[in-house]
């Protein structure tokens, strides 16, 4: 079929598709020059999350926030697990950090570096302690449930965990007041099993967007306290402590390329039907 | 953070961008050589990491202290997370499925014994469960749209008889349900893509100083 | 004997481990065995954590020895950054007892490694973009409602959908809070009959999936 014989849906169908990466990412830039604000609608699930927290939570409880989420997953999962962390921390709550992916340290590292005004008036191995990487398996997480000192008999650092104070009565799951899981894949299907069931320690899910709908049954039952719904659910957690931040500037950009995906499932079921009659 | 200022921390800082452009340069442009030296960086350090913090150090830590200890029972995982090793012999790859058998083992007796309760029982229990007294017309809707639902788009997945006559009913409309399900997956996803990518754009804008950092 | 050992053995082995977890659960805190059977459990998934590593590095070896053309170079590449990274990382676990305290491992994890990861992770943001241009069509109902929900959810997870109308972040939470509900929960269940079925398979010897294949089985 020559070019002056093709509809103008069928030129559209035949753009090179790297006019529309190029559209995206220069779309996706636009928000962070020219920042526009749109006010944020707590989700439910998001503010049972922060309810959860704040009721359950008391001056001294040992919280477990588990990282895992890899860096390559920070711009969805970081914003939410800083604001929980900076949470907690308010409600006096004393931190274990651990985590199932192999580049934990790093992450472990930003959420101190983000949240440092909160942690300078903290004391490493009394208000919180890093015990570092285990492996991403429920066998592992089982085992952490029944005994913390079989699978981490130091901190990241090398102390054994008998010399560091706020570990001194902490070893099983009945220890943990609750869980907090930042999650990118179904390591918050293991603490559920092996956590939340047997032991009946809470467990909440910080996680990617489409654990949001992968968890939804869990929280509907009450298995799950609450949830964070990825960069969407850090931005209504930034409004809910008060402290708007990446998730927040983020939005914009999140605008502009949600707009461009509805526009062009729109225009390709138009031309789709378009083309159809023809 | 901030912008570093650090001699190390600002070459690092461009480094990064230059291989974040290295790497769009095949989507934005086409496969070219840049991108295969940047794929390549990451796979080795990918795998440098993961060996250093998995199989190295951790290990390390979790065997060195109970062995000194006197534990030598703790040589036996020892030998047989080696043994593992064997899967790239094809001669003697049979030696690999005793240590395979203990991770299949454990993984499916916690398993088996896990989705018991919160996924059988518990989500059973929530889909039959109504709505409190006093619970307007909304919530009713709700709880017969999740029962009749989940019922529907489970017998979709009941491939014991022919889905014919009313069967065939339920569950297409199982297909409808499942299909309104995965759109919202969908739309989940798209957020969760765009985020990861407006990350990048960002940072693309942060190391020129075009945005704050 | 040797058929023995390679075969009926390690049903044994598996279908003994995996009774040992469940009952555990009605004795839960109470069994040193089943305790000692994760912690082998976690160490031997750790050790073996670096197979792939070393299969992947013994083919960039073999690119390298074969001078495979147009590849050998990055192979050889990947290689020097490889030991250059582990190299440093050992260097500071052996002094500190933290890799991360070694400079030149926490820049290169740091720097190129985390602006890699994430780049790498987010190409996919491009490849949604275009696969709604160009494959999303409302072919039939199924694909209709796919698109009608998947367009509400997106509308709702923007701020933007509110300005465009109200009504948008009312049935886009409807999808999000109810919609979904029965499918995801439809996959759990279903999923998780799947796992006591293919469990009960792997205790009575029947799934061999796992185990592999033998030269001269």
């Amino acid at each position: 079929m020559s070019e002056e014989e093709l509809t103008f849906w069928e030129k559209l169908a035949r753009i090179d598709r790297r006019v529309f990466y190029w559209i995206l990412f220069i779309g996706l830039m636009i928000p962070f020059i020219r920042p526009i604000v749109f006010p944020i609608a707590i989700s439910p699930s998001t503010r049972d999350l922060y309810e959860g927290i704040k009721e359950m939570v008391e001056p001294g409880d040992v919280v477990v926030m588990n990282i895992a989420f890899g860096v390559s997953a920070w711009p969805e999962c970081m914003p939410a697990f800083c604001a929980c962390t900076k949470l907690l921390i308010k409600e006096g709550a004393k931190i274990i950090f651990w985590g199932a992916y192999y580049d934990v340290d790093m992450t472990y590292q930003e959420v101190l570096r983000r949240c440092e005004d909160y942690f300078k008036d903290l004391k490493y191995g009394e208000d919180y302690v890093y015990l570092g990487y285990y492996p991403y398996q429920e066998a592992a997480v089982a085992q952490l449930a029944a005994s913390i000192r079989s699978i981490f008999k130091t901190d990241n650092y090398g102390t054994p965990l008998d010399e560091i104070p706020m570990m001194k009565n902490v070893d099983k799951a009945t220890d943990i007041k609750l869980v907090l899981s930042g999650d990118t894949g179904d390591v918050c299907d293991y603490y559920i099993r092996q956590w939340r069931i047997p032991y009946g320690t809470p467990v909440a899910e910080i996680g990617i967007a489409m654990l949001g709908s992968s968890y939804m049954p869990f929280y509907k039952s009450g298995v799950l306290f609450g949830m964070s719904v990825g960069v969407r659910g850090g931005a209504e957690l930034e409004k809910l402590i008060g402290e708007p931040g990446e998730a927040t500037i983020r939005m914009g950009a999140i605008n502009i390329s949600h707009i461009l995906v509805v526009i062009a499932v729109i225009l390709a079921n138009i031309g789709y039907f378009a083309s159809r009659r023809k | 953070m901030p912008y570093p200022t650090a001699p190390a921390d600002i070459f690092g800082l461009w480094v990064a961008w230059l291989l974040m452009l290295m790497i769009y340069s095949y989507p934005l442009y086409k496969e070219n050589p840049a991108f295969r030296f940047a794929e390549h960086t990451y796979i080795g350090l990918m795998l440098a990491i993961m060996l250093v913090r998995t199989s190295i150090t951790t290990t390390i830590n979790m065997v060195a202290p109970p062995l000194m200890k006197g534990r030598v029972d703790y040589i036996i995982p020892i030998i047989l997370g080696f043994m593992m090793y064997f899967l790239l012999s094809a001669r003697y790859r049979w030696i690999s499925r005793y240590p395979i058998a203990v991770l299949v083992g454990a993984g499916f007796g916690l398993g088996m014994r896990g989705v018991l309760i919160p996924n059988i029982l518990k989500q059973v229990i929530s889909t039959i469960t109504p709505p409190a007294t006093g619970a307007g017309a909304v919530d009713w809707w709700n709880y017969i749209y999740i029962a009749i639902g989940t019922i529907c788009a489970v017998m979709y997945f009941i491939l014991t008889w022919e889905h014919k006559g009313a069967m065939g009913y339920a569950t297409r409309l199982g297909r409808w349900i499942i299909m309104i399900g995965l759109g919202a997956y969908f739309g989940n996803t798209v957020l969760f893509r765009m985020a990861m990518l407006s990350g990048r754009a960002q940072f693309f804008l942060q190391v020129l100083k075009i945005a704050p950092m | 004997m040797a058929e023995v050992l390679r075969r009926e053995v390690v049903y044994l082995i598996t279908a003994i481990v995996t009774v040992i977890m469940f009952i555990e659960f009605f004795f839960i805190g109470t069994w040193n065995v089943a305790e000692e059977l994760r912690t082998w459990a976690t160490i031997i998934a750790n050790i073996s954590l670096g197979l792939g590593a070393v299969r992947l590095l013994s083919e960039h070896a073999k690119n390298i020895q074969k001078r495979r053309a147009g590849v050998w170079p990055f192979s050889i590449w990947l290689w020097i950054i490889f030991l250059i990274t582990i190299l440093s990382g050992l260097a500071g676990y052996v002094t500190t007892h933290d890799a991360m305290k070694n400079p030149l491992y926490n820049w290169l994890f740091k720097w190129p490694y985390t602006s890699l990861g994430q780049t790498l992770y987010a190409i996919t943001g491009f490849y949604i973009f275009s696969a709604a241009y160009r494959a999303f069509r409302a072919r039939n109902i199924d694909a209709a409602l796919l698109l009608i929900a998947g367009c509400f959810v997106i509308l709702t997870n923007a701020p933007i959908g509110e300005v465009i109308w109200s009504g948008i972040p009312v049935i886009g939470r409807w999808f999000l809070d109810y919609g979904q509900v029965p499918a995801m929960r439809c996959f759990l269940i279903v999923a998780a009959f799947g796992m006591l079925a293919y469990g009960f398979r792997a205790l009575l010897g029947r799934e061999r999936g796992f185990y592999g294949e033998v030269v001269g089985e």
